[in-house]
């Protein structure tokens, strides 16, 4: 619908073609656009604490934090399944942390220029493999090397912590950490490193010109300025751990017990929702609902912070790598 | 000092104009791409292409059911074209693939979209609305029956096979098979007995030796009514032993691994070393696991199989929703741990041809000469007669909105 | 560290350096020892994140090869027992559930991405604060969202399960649109201001245009998310052993198999889920490879 306009040639414009909008029509066709977007994640958090009501009229607020999971006695507590979650992530990020920054280090300082485009992408592709295959590998390749060398060797080695009691199962709280550990790695390196990269060049030429070896200038001068970043792509990389449901629920056992040691078989709060969501009706099917937002407003606080940590830190290219990764 | 490739490289002052043409041209693919896609998904239509429909005359819902199976069996397999979604036990599961499998080569018009995600879960999405029917190992409840919405009508639920739980497990280095009785069983999945060495098992296995190892318990994470039939089994045969009671989820010990599905708790036992779980008998057979001999109520330690179940059915003739239970029956060579699964159905359909399709595929498959006779090969046993006149008579009573009853001869 | 002294007698500042620099010859080899030190540990640990990749994507590859012939991709799934399973059905609805879910969300993403782009109050930011939170949300929320908007009043269906796929793409698409379209240098929209063309044109003309290759690096890396995404479908789109086209019915995708597959103990059930996660896993590495070739190509015509 061709409309008249202020244009200076008549002529050009019917070379573009008859189609085109006004600038106010335009405008409200993109409002309408994001407005769309805006709808639907409201409509989103509407429907999630909707269902959730229920168990929170019937039961306050309380019951989240009880210690029990017995939809048959009407109790409701999710403590096992924050605690497996928070575990679960913890055990990833104790990983993450000295792993991730020591090859975003290698990555932006140390591997010749070649080399460093091959491995850079190798690590971020990393990221694209989707997380079910994760947890087939998990299941299959990994829980019986878990079973018969990694969970005797650690209890040989560490048993006397008291972390590390009970039978070698291979399933449990130890292999779920480790799968979060290498899904969460490649997020954790791709924003590492491009918060290392822009580093100011004249402090680092700087550092080595006055004599300092290469770890002195990556330690006092290269980590130091990168703090924050750092800081926020470790918080990305944890909101990513805690969110994971699929791979999690074929490695972790799925008990709705608190572990009490780091090889018992656990649960998150994703691996409660996906198991009990098909059969869950009335306060239950609440209950999960419950879940999911603690679940949500966890992993919205914990993205919150990372994106305000991260936002500026990277620049244009770093912002929208952690787009693309997380 | 990084020259990595960045997926969106930070903004330039270029002072060239980009190159228009080439991304008009990867534009205009973009677009035709869509516009292909768009074609493809609506020149493409539903698979199931219309047969040729019956003539659905009135039923004479008075004849004896016996007496017209041929006709019956021939009037199913003649089931209006159309498709059915059901979900439910996995118990029941490979009986039902391979009897809906086997019932789509026959009546190409006819398709069955079985899931099986759990008796519960099966259950939930009936009470939802989302299926044409459930399957269940344990009928439902009236509790469950009052989530039906008031507006959809009564409930048929019919008995649909006959199956066996075993205890299966995966002891390293012991070859003789161990017998069990109730209270220890209990025991094992209560977490009182926690290595494979304990008393109680040496006590019911003299001459073996075993190992002492602890005990993994393999059990269900999702509502399962074999968990169901499993732990109604522990409260008939363990009363003071099982405190735990018997439903479709249960409150296991904290060293058990729990896995959805049959199938899942049967790939956990095959793949961990020291663990015993309970798994329907065809999972058992088909993965070479080695199960218990199991004590009955008559003190006989029996092995499963589709004879020993059959004789723990016989002993209670007529089972119904609310009188369903066959675990732990007498006789000396009745299995103990054995169950019924069920079908369940709305009796009022709101769609004339889909409810045809619906009792008709189901009274095939409940029936001898049709679905019944893939049971034994599968591990399962077929329905007794009593019970398959029960699945019929109550199949007469379905009806179709209008009201007439949809299985005809 | 030695003391600084103050010699009168010599050039202060030449002496300060002499000190300096003894000080640091003195120190110089513990400081390079420690410095060997830590540099190898920086490249252990490079070497201990390439093995889980390297092991992930060579045991699929190992596993999935196998399972890889004809029957594969031309047979629909059969129950256990039935020779000659495939995974055609899974792959169908994986392709049309993407396909739709795509379909959707380009244009929406297109939309939310230049309203970002072209403004700066505080309820764009606050869009693009929500998209960036939204990229994160797990997604098994969006599953259990999908069912109790949509499938309890629609039945299950490939389509509600697009829908929870696109809520997953659309604001990765529209932050990717948002960057691409910022990255486009800004003399261009003045020069189409300067001969008068109105900002719809010049949009559509000009800088969409040039943001194309960042806008399909962010479409790619959106659909490789999205198609690698299982617990979305879990509870939308039910699975069906059936051969299906029709997206407003019951479909299967292929996370669904691999997820349903693997925990079974049967051997040719284990091989059809290793064989569907090579398959998965290879289109969506080609995705994610795509973008990449797309997004170097932008650097060499910007550079």
């Amino acid at each position: 619908m061709a409309t008249t306009d202020t244009a200076p040639t008549g002529g050009e414009k019917r070379r573009h073609g008859r189609f085109s909008l006004s600038n106010g029509a335009y405008r409200v066709v993109l409002i309408v656009g994001a407005g769309i977007f805006a709808a639907l994640v409201a409509w989103f958090l509407y429907s999630i604490v909707n269902q959730a009501r229920p168990v929170f009229s019937a039961l306050g607020v309380s019951w989240i934090f009880q210690p029990t999971w017995n939809p048959n006695l009407h109790e409701f507590g999710l403590l096992p399944f924050i605690l497996g979650t928070i575990e679960t992530t913890a055990i990833a990020m104790v990983l993450a942390v000295p792993i991730g920054l020591g090859t975003a280090l290698s990555l932006a300082y140390l591997v010749p220029a070649r080399v460093k485009v091959v491995l850079g992408s190798a690590v971020e592709l990393l990221a694209a493999v989707p997380s079910v295959v994760y947890g087939l590998w998990g299941v299959v390749a990994l829980a019986p090397l878990w079973r018969e060398y990694v969970e005797p060797f650690l209890t040989s080695v560490l048993g006397w912590t008291g972390l590390f009691n009970g039978p070698n199962e291979g399933v449990g709280l130890l292999l779920a950490g480790t799968i979060l550990f290498i899904m969460v790695l490649p997020t954790m390196v791709a924003i590492s490193r491009d918060v290392l990269a822009v580093v100011p060049r004249e402090q680092v030429e700087g550092a080595m010109a006055l004599g300092a070896t290469r770890w002195q200038v990556l330690r006092k001068v290269v980590l130091p300025d990168a703090r924050t970043g750092l800081l926020g792509a470790f918080t990305l990389a944890t909101g990513r751990a805690l969110g994971e449901t699929v791979a999690v629920a074929l490695v972790i056992g799925n008990s709705n017990y608190i572990a009490h040691s780091l090889k018992s078989p656990a649960a998150t709060l994703p691996s409660l929702i996906i198991n009990n969501f098909g059969e869950a009706s009335g306060t239950e099917l609440a209950a999960l609902f419950g879940a999911g937002l603690v679940l949500l407003v966890i992993g919205l606080g914990v993205n919150s912070i990372a994106r305000v940590l991260v936002r500026g830190k990277t620049g244009a290219a770093g912002g929208a790598t952690s787009v693309a990764v997380a | 000092m990084s020259t990595h490739t960045e997926v969106f490289p930070p903004v330039h002052e270029s002072s060239t104009t980009p190159a228009a043409p080439r991304s008009r041209r990867t534009g205009r693919a973009l677009v035709l791409g869509v516009l292909s896609a768009g074609v493809l998904l609506a020149a493409c239509s539903s698979s199931s292409t219309p047969a040729t429909t019956t003539t659905t005359a009135p039923g004479s819902a008075t004849t004896s059911p016996n007496g017209g199976g041929a006709a019956y069996l021939a009037a199913d397999l003649k089931a209006p074209a159309g498709t059915l979604a059901g979900s439910g036990s996995t118990f029941v599961q490979p009986f039902f693939t391979k009897a809906f499998y086997t019932y789509s080569s026959k009546n190409q018009g006819v398709q069955i979209n079985y899931q099986g995600v759990g008796s519960g879960a099966g259950i939930t999405a009936f009470e939802a609305g989302t299926v044409n029917f459930a399957a269940s190992d344990v009928p439902m409840a009236a509790a469950d029956l009052a989530k039906v919405p008031a507006s959809s009508g009564p409930v048929v639920q019919i008995p649909d096979i006959l199956g066996g739980v075993t205890l299966s497990y995966d002891l390293p280095g012991v070859t003789k098979r161990l017998k069990l009785d109730g209270p220890t069983i209990a025991g094992i999945f209560s977490g009182t007995i926690k290595t494979w060495n304990a008393s109680q098992i040496a006590a019911l296995n003299p001459g073996v030796t075993l190992p002492s190892n602890a005990i993994v318990p393999e059990v269900r994470a999702d509502s399962s009514g074999t968990t169901y039939i499993f732990s109604d089994y522990l409260t008939s045969a363990a009363p003071g032993v099982w405190t735990l009671g018997a439903s479709k989820t249960i409150n296991w010990p904290a060293s058990a691994v729990a896995t959805p599905k049959n199938a899942g708790v049967a790939g956990s036992i095959k793949s961990t070393p020291y663990s015993i779980g309970y798994v329907e008998l065809n999972y058992a057979v088909e993965n070479q696991f080695t199960y218990a001999a199991v004590k009955n109520a008559a003190g006989v330690f029996v092995v499963p199989s589709t004879a020993t179940v059959a004789a723990d059915a016989a002993q209670k003739a007529t089972v119904t929703p609310t009188s369903f239970s066959i675990v732990n029956q007498g006789g000396a060579t009745s299995y103990p741990i054995s169950g019924y699964s069920w079908a369940i159905l709305l009796q009022k359909q709101t769609s004339e041809s889909t409810g045809a399709t619906l009792v008709k595929v189901l009274d095939w498959t409940t029936q001898t000469g049709g679905g019944q006779s893939l049971a034994t090969a599968l591990d399962y046993v077929p329905l007794p007669p009593a019970v398959q006149t029960y699945a019929r008579t109550q199949l007469l009573t379905v009806t179709g909105p209008s009201g007439t009853a949809l299985l005809t001869k | 560290m030695s003391v600084l002294t103050f010699d009168p007698s010599g050039d202060p500042i030449l002496e300060r350096r002499r000190q300096i620099q003894s000080i640091a010859q003195a120190s110089l080899g513990r400081r390079k020892a420690y410095s060997a030190v830590a540099l190898g540990i920086c490249w252990v640990f490079l070497v201990l994140a390439i093995i889980p990749l390297v092991a992930v994507i060579v045991y699929t590859f190992a596993k999935g090869i196998v399972a890889w012939n004809a029957t594969f991709f031309t047979q629909v799934t059969k129950p256990e027992g039935i020779p000659d399973g495939g995974v055609a059905n899974a792959l169908v609805g994986t392709v049309i559930i993407g396909a739709v879910a795509t379909a959707v969300t380009i244009p929406l993403g297109l939309l939310g991405g230049l309203f970002l782009a072209e403004s700066d109050g505080r309820v764009a930011s606050g869009i693009r604060f929500t998209a960036d939170l939204m990229t994160g949300v797990p997604s098994i929320l969006m599953g259990i969202f999908g069912y109790i908007a949509l499938v309890k009043a629609f039945g299950y269906s490939g389509l509600i399960g697009a829908f929870a796929i696109g809520m997953i793409m659309l604001p990765i698409i529209m932050r990717a649109c948002e960057t691409a379209i910022r990255g486009v240098p800004g003399h261009l929209n003045e020069a189409g201001l300067a001969l008068g063309a109105r900002r719809f044109m010049i949009a559509r003309r000009v800088i969409l245009p040039a943001a194309l290759p960042g806008i399909i690096t962010g479409v790619l890396l959106a659909i490789a998310r999205g198609v690698g995404e299982t617990a979305p479908l879990l509870f939308t789109i039910f699975g069906n052993q059936y051969m299906q086209w029709n997206p407003t019915k019951p479909m299967d995708a292929l996370p669904l198999v691999i997820y349903n597959n693997s925990s079974q103990p049967y051997p040719d059930l284990l091989q059809i889920a290793w064989g569907a996660a090579l398959l998965l896993m290879a289109m969506v590495l080609v995705l994610s490879i795509g973008s990449r070739i797309v997004a170097a190509r932008l650097q060499r015509e910007r550079r």
